[in-house]
């Protein structure tokens, strides 16, 4: 029998108004992967991060290498051999990639930063992920797929034992996540014990031998992976089961709500058109970097663009920054929320309120706080946030239920065509569900919808029409009848020389 | 209980318990500086304190503004040089009082307006652009009488009698015995914090200041809103200028001087954070109060202008980190309770 190398016991916490943890104990063997599962907001982050010492615990044990650890720091936990990659980007976005990942740990010779060994290692370290990154680069102009596997590599270079992975998976693309398993089963085999979080369950199957299901703060169950079905982890998590994981409705298919013809913005949009009728929902599906975001933002306004027009409901409108577009009532729920989503030191209700100031204020300008509270809190229930009040700060809720209160934002306002980028990134299997109800509404209503997405069975599953972009161009468009994850993968992988070959 | 309620209610709105905490720390100073010379409280000196406070509480609302959109007002100081140096010239010779308050309004506005647009619309750092508005205001406030501080202001027979009336107005008359410069403040005050409170535009300075990205991607004007802020601060600007020339019926050069820092330590002091996107109007009055307080208080306990500086430098620095540590220590505080 393995040895256990974490054991936490009965541990509790809580935040003003939440109960974020009760009585949960979870455990961990060496060269393990444990996944740990639950609903947003079930505490599987708090729990991590109670392990690794960012939170101080209420009240439980914690063992580690048979080791009672009464109080936890950041500082034992680096000397435990515990890392952990965090749910959030957690990046200097101005120092260099090989800065980011020895911060705090630079190499030192002659009383000066070893710049050199500082480099060379931290390209081993990237190169042993499989990713081409100049350690040199700035952080922040990378992509955040790039960011996040650096975040990995930055784990990975002090040697852990116990390595806690917090959704890494969910800005990543389809060949990072290979690599990241790979090196996953390497970790494994020599020993370490692995925390795996992810809302992504397909993923499990790759690489999880146990799992613990938590809900609302508590411990469920927990067991070897091999003995659930997917069915039973889900009605684990939610506490009920879920019927239709991709719900679909047939509208009847009427006019164009919506057009854009011939958008250019920079090199990753180049020449895109396409148009969406009425009762259709359509997917925008293609690789990392295939220009979809960018796409997106130059439609919304947010970027400039070069040329093209953009028609709504039959009328060409101008939009030359995101305030005419959401004036002509065209909205975005943009991709990342910490960035461009929130604004996390403002209540979660002056976030949903913001861009619909206009309709919960009278004509001088004043915010009718009565509206105020009743849009939020309706966009709280419509979309199943979980807080305390909807006055806490953004900040102080889970990933996931941060990127709900993004979607309900821009559902709050009385759209006509809505846009969203990635908008189930981060979240729990029943919410997702319930955002591609919400979806379904909408294209019912007459709204024009459309979304871009990397999880494929998610695009297939719910989208009418699904148009697959590449290098910035749209190089297909397939129904919901024909598609298939080879046909959508074909489309996204016909890069232009491919063509010209 | 019922009123118990709302008191939780307040304090559990963003900021106010820092607010809650500074008007303690005010109290007590109050409380010390009777003590030390029960003169303090006397009703002349009440009066007059309360008449030093007006000033501060006007430079805390401009630089609060500013602030609360993640940005910073260094000219706050050259405008109120500007204000009365350039109302106080206008009077020497021989124009109406209030058609010279009116003229400098314009020219005060204009420095809002060029500051808005160089942090926000050719995205200069705002420490820089108002750093150059600050030395271009200082030049103005000297050029406007060829380098040299204004006569009286009241020496022209035709206007004597109202600008006599104008500076009652704005800094000698009192209104059910105050004067009516602490009122002028506290009007400002309510309407401001209503605007801030209460009004899109508040929502969207807050907003700016948490997250300029997220917010033009609400459909924010930053242009608009930033210059709105810094409009706000040379509005507040100009009337302690004004008030200045009123009170020193001339015009000084060098009013004003170093008042943006004033600003930024009452905001600072009541909870206003330099980061932008937080703090509350009311910590601002607060810790505007504070600064006069001490000012005062330190004065009657007799203590020489030197150490009066050095305490306040203490008091500043001690507030803010008080704060940080309180807020950081919370979460715990409330840990050992469940035990
Ligand atoms: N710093 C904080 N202050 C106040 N409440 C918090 C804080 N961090 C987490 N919470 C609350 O604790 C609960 C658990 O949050 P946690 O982040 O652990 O959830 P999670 O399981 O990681 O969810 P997700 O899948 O969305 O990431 C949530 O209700 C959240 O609102
Ligand atoms: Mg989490």
């Amino acid at each position: 029998m393995q040895d256990y190398i974490v054991q936490m016991n009965q541990i509790c916490k809580s935040f003003p108004g939440v109960k974020a943890l009760e009585n949960v104990s979870f455990d961990l063997k060496a060269g393990e992967v444990m996944a740990l599962l639950g609903e947003n907001g079930a505490g599987k982050s708090t729990l991590v991060k109670i392990l690794s010492g960012v939170y101080t615990k209420d009240k439980g044990e914690i063992t580690v290498f048979n080791e009672l650890i009464h109080n936890m720091t950041q500082k034992i936990a680096n000397e435990k051999g515990i890392a952990i990659i965090h749910q959030e980007l957690n990046m200097c976005q101005h120092l260099t990639v090989a800065q980011n990942i020895f911060l705090g740990r630079e190499p030192v010779k002659y009383g000066l930063i070893d710049n050199k060994r500082m480099n060379k290692d931290s390209r081993a370290i990237l190169e042993k992920l499989g990713v081409s990154i100049d350690p040199e680069t700035i952080t922040g102009s990378l992509q955040v797929s790039k960011q996040q596997m650096v975040e990995i590599a930055k784990a990975l270079s002090i040697d852990a034992k116990v390595l806690i992975m917090d959704e890494p998976t969910s800005a990543l693309t389809s060949r990072e996540i290979d690599e990241l398993f790979n090196i996953i089963r390497n970790l494994k085999s020599s020993g370490c014990g692995i925390v795996y979080i992810s809302h992504r369950l397909e993923e499990l199957t790759n690489i999880a031998d146990r799992v613990t299901i938590m809900r609302d703060g508590q411990f469920i169950t927990s067991g070897s992976y091999k003995d659930f079905t997917m069915d039973q982890i889900i009605a684990h998590m939610v506490g009920r089961e879920i019927k239709e994981k991709y719900p679909h409705v047939d509208c009847e298919v009427g006019e164009v709500v919506f057009e854009v013809k011939n958008i250019n913005a920079g090199r990753m949009v180049r020449n895109v058109s396409f148009n969406i009728r009425k009762g259709e929902l359509v997917g925008i599906a293609g690789l990392m970097g295939a220009g979809r975001t960018e796409t997106t933002r130059a439609i919304f306004g947010a970027d400039p663009k070069e040329n093209g027009q953009i028609f709504l409901n039959g009328k060409e409108i101008k939009i030359n920054n995101p305030k005419n577009a959401i004036a002509a009532g065209i909205v975005l729920a943009p991709e990342n929320r910490k960035t461009d989503g929130l604004c996390i030191k403002l209540p979660v209700r002056e976030n949903i309120s913001l861009p619909n100031l206009d309709i919960i204020s009278n004509k001088a300008g004043v915010v009718k706080l009565k509206n105020d509270y009743k849009m939020s809190e309706k966009a709280v229930q419509d979309i199943n946030i979980k807080l305390p009040t909807v006055d806490v700060n953004a900040e102080n809720l889970s990933g996931g239920n941060q990127q709900k209160v993004v979607v309900g934002k821009w559902l709050s306002g009385n759209s006509k065509m809505v846009m969203f980028d990635e908008p189930t990134r981060g979240i729990d299997v029943a919410a997702k569900v319930e955002i591609y109800h919400l979806m379904n509404k909408l294209k019912r209503e007459g709204i024009g919808c459309l979304f871009v997405s990397s999880e494929l069975p998610e695009i297939i599953g719910v989208a009418d029409r699904i148009i697959v972009m590449c290098d910035g161009r749209i190089t297909g468009e397939l129904s919901r009848n024909e598609a298939t994850q080879e046909k959508v993968l074909t489309l996204a992988t016909r890069f232009e020389n491919k063509i010209s070959n | 209980m019922e009123k118990n309620g709302l008191l939780k209610r307040q304090l559990s709105k963003q900021g106010m318990r820092q607010v809650f905490t500074v008007t303690c720390g005010l109290i007590a100073l109050c409380i010390a500086f009777g003590i030390i010379n029960p003169l303090f409280f006397s009703q002349r000196n009440i009066s007059n304190l309360l008449r030093q406070i007006a000033p501060i509480i006007l430079i805390g609302i401009a630089q609060s503004f500013v602030l609360i959109t993640g940005n910073i007002d260094l000219s706050i100081g050259s405008v109120v040089g500007v204000s009365t140096m350039m109302s106080a010239t206008l009077m020497t010779k021989g124009m109406n009082p209030w058609l010279a308050a009116f003229f400098t309004l314009l020219v005060s506005l204009l420095f809002g307006l060029v500051n808005g647009y160089l942090v926000a619309g050719f995205k200069l750092p705002p420490f820089i652009a108002t750093l150059g508005t600050m030395t271009i205001g200082r030049g103005i406030a000297q050029i406007v009488n060829n380098n040299y501080n204004t006569g009286a202001i009241n020496t022209i027979e035709k206007t004597a009698e109202a600008v006599d009336r104008f500076r009652n107005f704005f800094y000698y008359g009192k209104f059910l015995g105050i004067y009516n410069g602490v009122w002028i403040a506290l009007a400002v005050f309510i309407v401001f914090n209503f605007i801030l409170n209460r009004t899109k535009s508040g929502r969207y300075l807050y907003a700016l200041g948490s997250n300029p990205e997220a917010a033009r991607l609400s459909g924010v004007n930053v242009l608009k809103t930033t210059t709105i802020a810094y409009l706000v601060s040379a509005f507040c600007s100009y009337l302690v200028g004004i008030t200045q020339c009123c009170s020193a019926g001339m015009g000084a050069m060098d009013a004003g001087n170093s008042y943006e820092m004033y600003g930024v330590a009452a905001s600072v002091m009541g909870g206003v954070s330099t980061l932008g996107g937080t703090g509350k109007l009311i910590g601002t009055v607060v810790g505007a109060c504070i600064w006069s307080v001490l000012q005062n208080g330190l004065q009657f306990a007799n203590a020489p202008v030197a150490i009066r500086n050095i305490v306040i430098g203490i008091i500043i620095i001690v507030a803010v980190l008080l704060d940080i540590i309180v807020r950081n220590r919370k979460p715990k505080l409330a840990d050992s309770k469940k035990q």
